[in-house]
């Protein structure tokens, strides 16, 4: 059986939510790509047993440093959430746990990852420690350049989607 | 040693050099000659020369004329409307040939119609409404037809349902994308409780029914008009009880639905 779930992908601007989704949907990444303006919309099957997939349909918001400026009437009915920031802006981190309170009064109950993208360009032990002296967790490290983990946060996501349900 | 051999000794001392560049002076314009009345050697020595011209020509040549010609058009455009308009004018002659051509054998089909209950149904039309047979058959012709439903949830923009009378491209992305849009005008608008009701581009247009869960799209192709659109509703409004009773039920599978949907509107006229 294949079920239809609404992801929104969320974060700051320029933090590389398309380039991700991109790599995610066509296993593909331009370095020229355009800032997304509004929303844009994407899917992709996935399939999660022998009989059952997921149709993610992957609403690619724009990126805001003011979180309370997104639109709610595109959050309405949202079935998961992906949080993303760039691990070389602290400023799209900094205040991630202030940026996550206004996610959660806007969509409430949902599954939820936090991603940590454009791993490829720091060294990983220096971003570690960047993350702790902040205390951030993250879910996923990702690079939507190298493809680095792009899947597998996805297929996690689809399993927390799963066992949500 | 008289006289004369004396001045043959000082010629041949002092002009010695000068008749040795004079001897290979002779020589080479020889060797010209010969190579310039010798086809084969002349082309051996000109054809690299030529074949390097001819290149850059056909090398410039393209961004020469398409420089030219942009200049051209810019200065005289009134005179290239001129050259164009009779081969334009051709094309669309010939196009609205064609399309008469399709319309007369479509209505010359109507009038040979197999149906006899039809064509007097027409008939007794014509007569008590006054309009003309002609008017009726042309009006039936260019009716609106439903190319595509999709019933789709309103919060998330899921497709719940959908039937299609042409392929189009996916479904659940076009889902996605309506809702965005149709959430987008509304939010612009800042009105309460209105929906945007219609989108239109080029030839079709996408009816959009709004109900609390869900709202149902339909594209439409033809002459769109307000008796079209009344008609359209009360399919729409009964396709949508049925729909909310088996909601009610729980008896209701994707397949079931989709069934629904085709049966409501594949051969609705509206």
């Amino acid at each position: 059986m294949q079920v239809s779930k609404k992801i929104v992908v969320l974060g700051h601007f320029g933090v590389g939510k398309t380039s991700l989704i991109r790599r995610f949907v066509e296993d593909s990444f331009s370095d020229n790509y355009i800032v997304s303006i509004g929303v844009h919309i994407t899917k992709k099957v996935v399939e999660i047993s022998a009989d059952d997939s997921i149709s993610f349909i992957l609403w690619d918001l724009e990126g805001t440093d003011d979180l309370t400026l997104i639109r709610d009437s595109f959050l309405l009915g949202t079935h998961g959430v992906v949080f993303v920031f760039d691990v070389t802006r602290p400023s799209t981190f900094q205040e991630l746990s202030e940026d996550l309170k206004i996610v959660h009064e806007k969509i409430t109950n949902v599954p939820q990852l936090i991603v940590g993208n454009k791993v490829d360009l720091v060294v990983l032990p220096e971003l570690e420690a960047l993350l702790k002296q902040h205390e951030i967790s993250v879910d996923f490290l990702t690079s939507a350049k190298t493809g680095g983990a792009v899947n597998d946060m996805f297929m996690k996501l689809a399993t927390l989607l799963t066992s949500h349900a | 040693m008289d006289e004369k051999d004396r001045l043959e000794i000082l010629k041949e001392i002092l002009f010695t050099d000068d008749r040795e560049y004079a001897e290979k002076i002779a020589k080479r314009i020889e060797q010209i000659e010969q190579t310039v009345n010798n086809q084969e050697r002349l082309s051996i020595k000109v054809g690299p020369i030529i074949d390097n011209q001819i290149n850059d020509f056909a090398k410039n040549l393209p961004s020469t004329i398409t420089a030219a010609f942009k200049e051209e058009i810019k200065n005289n455009q009134d005179e290239v409307v001129d050259v164009l308009f009779p081969i334009i004018g051709k094309m669309i002659k010939k196009y609205v040939a064609q399309e008469l051509r399709l319309l007369s054998e479509r209505i010359n089909k109507q009038l040979a119609f197999k149906s006899p209950i039809g064509g007097m149904s027409r008939k007794f039309k014509s007569w008590f409404g006054g309009v003309k047979e002609e008017e009726l058959i042309l009006s039936g012709l260019s009716s609106a037809k439903i190319e595509q439903v999709l019933l789709i949830e309103k919060a998330s923009g899921i497709l719940t349902a959908s039937y299609s009378d042409t392929k189009t491209i996916d479904e659940e992305m076009v889902s996605g994308m309506l809702t965005a849009i149709k959430t987008f005008v509304e939010d612009a608008f800042g009105q309460k409780n209105q929906n945007l009701e219609l989108i239109e581009y080029e030839l079709y247009q996408i009816h959009l029914q709004s109900f609390v869960s869900h709202y149902v799209a339909v594209v439409i192709s033809g002459n769109y008009t307000l008796e079209s659109k009344n008609k359209l509703q009360d399919i729409i409004f009964d396709f949508y009880n049925d729909f909310m009773a088996m909601k009610l039920d729980q008896a209701m599978s994707k397949e079931q639905l989709r069934k629904k949907l085709v049966l409501s509107f594949e051969d609705a006229s509206i």
